[in-house]
């Protein structure tokens, strides 16, 4: 049964899970959750997702939701399909660097991007008054960490920096005075983009149309921002999430 | 080498971190980062941690922060010792998944709120700034509707990810007993199941042992 993603279609959260999907090359069906029309608070959604929010998937019976653990789930149900090594998980280390640009995403940048999007491009649409100073104080909070996120972008191409480490078999020597145990040359492939920099997008991108050019303001943020932008996973979802069957 | 652990006595960030070290019976040198100094933002310590925060960890080099992540980090490394399953293993992918699930859920739908009230009511009054009354009404409403979730979820299973202790529960617990610093435990108290999972929490040692302040292990 092919995967359902039940959300809304311009929902950030939905739009990080559709994201994911295309990416690992999951087909899936989207199914509409009209938000103002209260469907995500009826009885029956609140058994798939007790907090009524958007999204939830149902991978034929297993539902699942928060937008993250969807995205990591897809990442490592289909490890082998689509863009490897999103969630990096052969090795303790590497796994450890994701999970500190992943902290880093939620703690970091959504807590001050999101609710300055929030402000001043959600809460108007639901008939709510923005507030230009909270706006501006968020904004420069989030200047703050991007700045530090400069720094850490000079030195690396994207958040979790080094996360795979390729082990290369020697060739067997029949020869050799060594034991026959394979000695492993390991040895680094290419900095990977990970689930913590795709994170970002969907509450990046609405920054510009919240009021804020921060994203463009820090030349190594830049150039990693708009690398993510330029993904074709991201232009398949930024007018809104559609079934890919 | 021993891990070292760079962190304040009471930072909530530093707590959750020994917590996890103390589960998993790993040893650890505790060298304290005076806050008031703002030791934190000196150049030796953003060399390690770029945000000018605690904890941050090193291990033998190894040198990480972002408390969930070294909680990660300890619980995966040291799979093999001290308390099973902390985080579930990658080969039952579904478990995992509603593991990633809860650990999402811990920080969206509880530490954004409560932290909040800690920040307002404790961290602010202690620098002498005034309360924001209107964040903090802002931020109860918020738990309560969140924490009605929890006693749902929680009346059916004895854990935030199913039927095992996992670190999403753990991580729960330093901005939770802040809630009750600032006077509104009842937020946990009012709710039976709640109250129950809250509490068994507390009465783990690994909680015990440092709810007044981190010393070194080793």
């Amino acid at each position: 049964m092919v995967l359902k993603l039940y959300g809304w279609p311009k929902s950030t959260c939905t739009q990080r899970v559709g994201m994911a999907l295309i990416e690992k090359g999951v087909p899936f069906e989207f199914v509409m959750v009209d938000l103002f029309k209260g469907e995500s608070k009826t009885p029956e959604y609140l058994q798939k997702q007790p907090f009524g929010q958007v999204p939830y998937i149902d991978d034929d019976g297993f539902t699942l939701y928060e937008s993250r653990a969807i995205a990591r789930y897809i990442a490592e149900k289909y490890a082998a399909k689509g863009t490897p090594n999103l969630l990096p998980i052969a090795d303790v280390r590497a796994r450890a660097r994701f999970e500190q640009a992943a902290s880093v995403e939620v703690a970091d940048f959504d807590a001050f991007a999101g609710r300055a999007v929030f402000e001043m491009v959600f809460k108007p649409m639901m008939g709510g008054k923005s507030d230009e100073a909270v706006f501006q104080d968020l904004i420069t909070s989030l200047s703050a960490k991007l700045d530090v996120y400069d720094k850490i972008l000079a030195k690396q191409k994207y958040m979790a920096g080094n996360v795979s480490l390729l082990p290369l078999p020697l060739p067997s020597h029949p020869s050799s005075s060594y034991s026959t145990r394979n000695k492993r040359k390991l040895t680094k492939r290419p900095q990977e983009i990970t689930l913590a920099d795709l994170f970002h997008l969907p509450y990046g991108v609405l920054l510009s149309t919240a009021g804020s050019d921060i994203m463009q303001a820090k030349p190594n943020v830049k150039r990693w921002f708009d690398d993510l932008q330029s993904r074709p996973s991201w232009q398949a979802v930024k007018d809104g999430v559609k079934s890919t069957v | 080498m021993v891990l070292k652990l760079y962190a304040a006595p009471q930072s909530t960030a530093s707590l959750r971190v020994a917590q996890v070290l103390h589960e998993k019976n790993v040893p650890f040198e505790f060298i304290p980062i005076d806050l008031r100094a703002k030791e934190q933002k000196q150049a030796q310590h953003t060399e390690k941690n770029p945000f000018g925060q605690v904890p941050y960890i090193d291990d033998d080099g190894f040198v990480l922060y972002e408390s969930r992540a070294i909680g990660r980090y300890i619980a995966l490394k040291y799979a093999g010792q001290g308390t099973a399953g902390l985080i579930p293993d990658q080969s039952d992918i579904k478990a995992l998944a509603l593991f990633e699930q809860a650990a999402s859920s811990e920080f969206a739908n509880f530490e954004v709120h409560a932290a909040k009230i800690a920040y307002e009511k404790l961290f602010k009054v202690r620098l002498g700034f005034p309360t924001n009354e209107e964040v903090v009404k802002g931020a109860i409403d918020q738990l309560n509707v969140k924490l009605d979730v929890y006693e749902g979820i929680l009346g059916k299973q004895a854990y935030l990810a199913g039927s095992e202790l996992t670190l999403a529960d753990l991580y729960h617990i330093p901005f939770g007993t802040r809630l009750y610093r600032a006077g509104l435990g009842d937020l946990i108290d009012s709710r039976p199941n709640v109250a129950k999972w809250f509490n068994s929490l507390l009465a783990r040692p690994s909680w015990v042992t440092i709810k007044d302040g981190i010393t070194s292990t080793a």
